[in-house]
C-alpha cells in the first residue's frame, strides 16, 4: 500500500470547551444535590429531613452559576434572550428545550424550598416531585444536546442521557457528603448531622458507581466494536489525547478507587465516606471533560 | 387516463425551513460538481472566497485539503476543494435554537447574522467544519462579529444569473455549478455520466456537493489526523497557540491537557471584558435612543 500524508489543510476550532464542561458538571451535581433533598420530603425517608435545606441550597447555588456561564460563553450575550422569545423559538434545537429546562428548574426549586420551610407537606410534595423531574431533565438534556449530533461518533450514543444522569446522582451524592462534613467540622455538636446519613448516602453512591461502571463499560464495547472512526476515536482520542480525563480522573480516581472504598470495611469510617466523596464529585468532571472536548477533537482535523 | 401527464406533485409550504428538493419536480435544487481530475490546487477558490467576503484571517468558507501519496520517485499530490455541502437534510438547520439559519426551498443552507446568538451549536452539528465564528476584532467594525459565517452558495450571486465566487474563479473548471434538477444542466449532466462521491454518506444528511475522481483517502476522517505531515502538525499547533480565546477547547498536541483545559478556561474570561463592554452598550441603546 502506497504512503500518504495530509501536507494541507484549514484549521478548525473545537466549538464548546471548558465552559460547557464545568456547566455540565454544575448542573449535574446539581441534579444529584436535589435529589437527596427530596429524599425526606418527597419520598417520606424522615430521616434525611434535616438535610432538606443545605441539599437544596447547594442545588440552586449550583444552578446560579450556570446562567452567567452559559450567556458569557455565547458570541453575543445579549442575545440570550432569543432563546426565550416564541418568533426565534426553534422547536426541533435541543437547545431551544434546555434553556427552558434551566429557567423553570431553579424556579420550582425556590417554590419547593419555601414549603419546606413553611413545614407545608402536602405543597412540598407536589413541587418537590415537579423540580425532581425538571432536574432529571435538565441534566438529561445536557446529554442530548451531545448526543444529537449525528457526525460527533464518541458523543451520538443513546447511553449519553444515562451516563450524565447517574454521573449527576454519585457526583451529587458526593458533593453533599463533602458538604455535610465541612458543616459538621463548622458547626457545634448539637447542629451537626448524624454521620450515618453519610454512611447512607455513601452506599447509594456505591450502586451508583457500578451502574456507572456498567454503562461506561457499554459505551466501551460500541466504540472499539464500532466503526473505524470510533475505533480511533477510542484508541488515538480517549486512551492518548484524553487519556488523564478519561482513564486517570474518571475511571481510575472517580470510580474505581472510591469503589474499592465503599466495598470495603473503610465505608464505615468518616476519612472513607469523605475520601470516596470527593474523589467521586471530582473523577465526574473527568468524563464531562472527554465527554466534551474529547467528542469533538477528531473532527477538528478533518 | 393513462394518456395523461403525470401532474407534478404539489409541494406544502413549510415556510423557510423547507424539506429537501433534490429531484422534486418544478423545483430548482442548485449543487456543486467538484471534478477533482482538473483540479490543480491553485486555490484560487479560497482566495476569490475571502475577497468576495472579506473574510478574516483564521477562517475559511471554502478551502482546498492536500495530500501527498506515494513513494519517490513514483510520487502524486492530490487536491480536494471543501466547502458546506448545503445538504438536503442538515444537522445544523435542525439543532439552530434560535432559527438563524435555515434551509432555502432551492437547496441553500443559509445564516442570519442577527438572529445566531453564536452558540456554535451549529459547529458542532456539522460534520463538515464548514461553520466558523466571525471573529471579534475585524478591520470593519460594521461587519458581522463573534457570529456564526458559513458558505452561501454565493446566493447573492446566483440570484442575479452569475456563477458563485469560487467557481468563476476556478482556472481548471473543476467546479461546476447549477440547478441538479434541470435536466439539461451541466450539473445533472455530470451526475448521470459520472461516478460520483459524497464526504460522509453514511451520517445520512444528503449532501449537495459532489465529488468526480475522490481518493478514498483524503475523504476519510480518522485518516485526516493519522496520516499528518509533521509540518502540518506545528502549523496547527501554532494555530492553536494563537487563538485561545471565544471559549474554543482547542488541545494543542505534545503540551500538558489539563495545563491547556486552564489555558481555555482563561481564554474564556479573557472574553468578557469586551462582552460585557458590547452587552452595555447594547442596554444603553435600548434604553436612552
Amino acid at each position: 500500500m502506497e504512503e500518504s500524508i495530509v501536507t494541507y489543510n484549514a484549521f478548525h476550532h473545537v466549538a464548546w470547551g471548558t465552559t460547557i464542561s464545568v456547566y455540565f458538571w454544575l448542573v449535574g451535581a446539581s441534579a444529584g444535590s436535589f435529589v437527596i433533598s427530596s429524599f425526606g420530603w418527597v419520598f417520606g425517608i424522615k430521616r434525611y429531613k434535616p438535610l432538606t435545606m443545605t441539599a437544596s441550597v447547594t442545588a440552586i447555588i449550583m444552578l446560579l452559576l450556570v446562567p452567567f456561564l452559559l450567556t458569557w460563553d455565547l458570541g453575543k450575550p445579549v442575545r440570550f434572550i432569543y432563546l426565550l422569545i416564541p418568533g426565534y423559538w426553534h422547536s426541533t434545537g435541543p437547545m431551544a428545550w434546555g434553556t427552558l429546562l434551566i429557567c423553570l428548574y431553579p424556579m420550582s426549586m425556590m417554590v419547593y424550598s419555601y414549603f419546606v420551610i413553611k413545614s407545608n407537606q402536602t405543597f412540598a410534595k407536589v413541587f418537590g416531585i415537579v423540580a425532581i423531574v425538571l432536574a432529571l431533565s435538565t441534566h438529561w438534556y445536557t446529554g442530548v444536546v451531545m448526543e444529537l449530533n449525528p457526525g460527533r461518533f464518541l458523543n451520538h450514543t443513546a447511553l449519553a442521557p444515562l451516563l450524565f444522569l447517574t454521573g449527576a446522582f454519585i457526583s451529587g451524592i458526593g458533593l453533599m457528603n463533602v458538604i455535610v462534613w465541612i458543616r459538621n467540622m463548622l458547626l457545634p455538636e448539637e447542629k451537626r448531622f448524624d454521620w450515618t446519613l453519610v454512611y447512607e448516602m455513601a452506599q447509594f453512591m456505591m450502586y451508583g458507581i457500578v451502574f456507572d461502571i456498567f454503562l461506561l463499560f457499554l459505551d466501551f464495547m460500541q466504540t472499539i466494536y464500532g466503526s473505524q472512526n470510533e475505533v480511533i476515536g477510542h484508541g488515538v482520542v480517549l486512551m492518548q489525547v484524553f487519556r488523564f480525563p478519561y482513564l486517570w480522573l474518571e475511571m481510575v480516581i472517580g470510580l474505581f478507587i472510591p469503589l474499592i472504598i465503599l466495598v470495603t470495611p473503610l465505608k464505615r469510617t468518616k476519612a472513607g465516606a469523605i475520601v470516596a466523596s470527593l474523589l467521586v464529585a471530582v473523577g465526574v468532571y473527568g468524563m464531562r471533560i472527554w465527554w466534551v472536548m474529547g467528542g469533538q477533537y477528531l473532527q477538528s482535523f478533518y | 387516463m393513462g394518456d395523461q401527464e403525470p401532474q407534478p406533485k404539489q409541494h406544502r409550504s413549510y415556510g423557510i425551513q423547507t424539506p429537501g428538493t433534490k429531484g422534486v419536480r418544478g423545483k430548482k435544487r442548485y449543487a456543486m460538481v467538484v471534478d477533482l481530475r482538473k483540479c490543480i490546487g491553485c486555490m484560487s477558490c479560497s482566495i476569490a472566497c475571502k475577497t468576495e467576503y472579506g473574510l478574516p484571517l483564521g477562517v475559511w468558507r471554502t478551502w482546498v485539503k492536500v495530500m501527498e501519496k506515494g513513494s519517490y520517485p513514483n510520487t502524486k499530490r492530490i487536491f480536494m476543494p471543501r466547502l458546506c455541502n448545503h445538504c438536503d437534510y442538515p444537522v445544523c438547520v435542525r439543532n439552530c435554537p434560535t432559527q438563524a439559519t435555515y434551509k432555502h426551498e432551492e437547496g441553500f443552507v443559509l445564516q442570519r447574522y442577527n438572529r445566531c446568538i453564536g452558540c456554535r451549536t451549529c459547529m458542532v452539528a456539522c460534520p463538515y467544519n464548514a461553520r466558523h465564528l466571525l471573529p471579534e476584532k475585524r478591520t470593519d467594525g460594521n461587519l458581522p462579529r463573534m457570529v456564526v459565517d458559513k458558505c452561501t452558495f454565493c446566493i447573492h450571486r446566483v440570484k442575479k444569473g452569475v456563477l458563485p465566487s469560487c467557481v468563476q474563479a476556478c482556472v481548471g473548471g473543476a467546479r461546476i455549478f447549477g440547478d441538479m434538477n434541470d435536466p439539461e444542466s451541466e450539473v445533472s449532466r455530470l451526475l448521470s455520466t459520472e461516478t460520483v462521491a459524497v464526504l460522509k454518506p453514511e451520517l445520512g444528511t444528503s449532501p449537495a456537493v459532489y465529488y468526480i475522481g475522490a481518493d478514498w483517502e483524503i475523504m476519510d476522517e480518522p485518516h485526516s489526523y493519522t496520516n499528518r505531515s509533521v509540518q502540518n502538525r506545528e502549523e496547527f499547533n501554532d494555530f492553536k497557540r494563537n487563538h485561545k480565546g471565544d471559549a474554543f477547547a482547542d488541545i494543542v498536541e505534545g503540551e500538558s491537557l489539563m495545563a491547556e483545559v486552564g489555558k481555555n478556561w482563561i481564554g474564556y474570561l479573557k472574553t468578557i471584558p469586551h462582552k460585557a463592554k458590547e452587552t452595555l452598550a447594547a442596554f444603553k441603546i435600548f434604553l436612552f435612543d
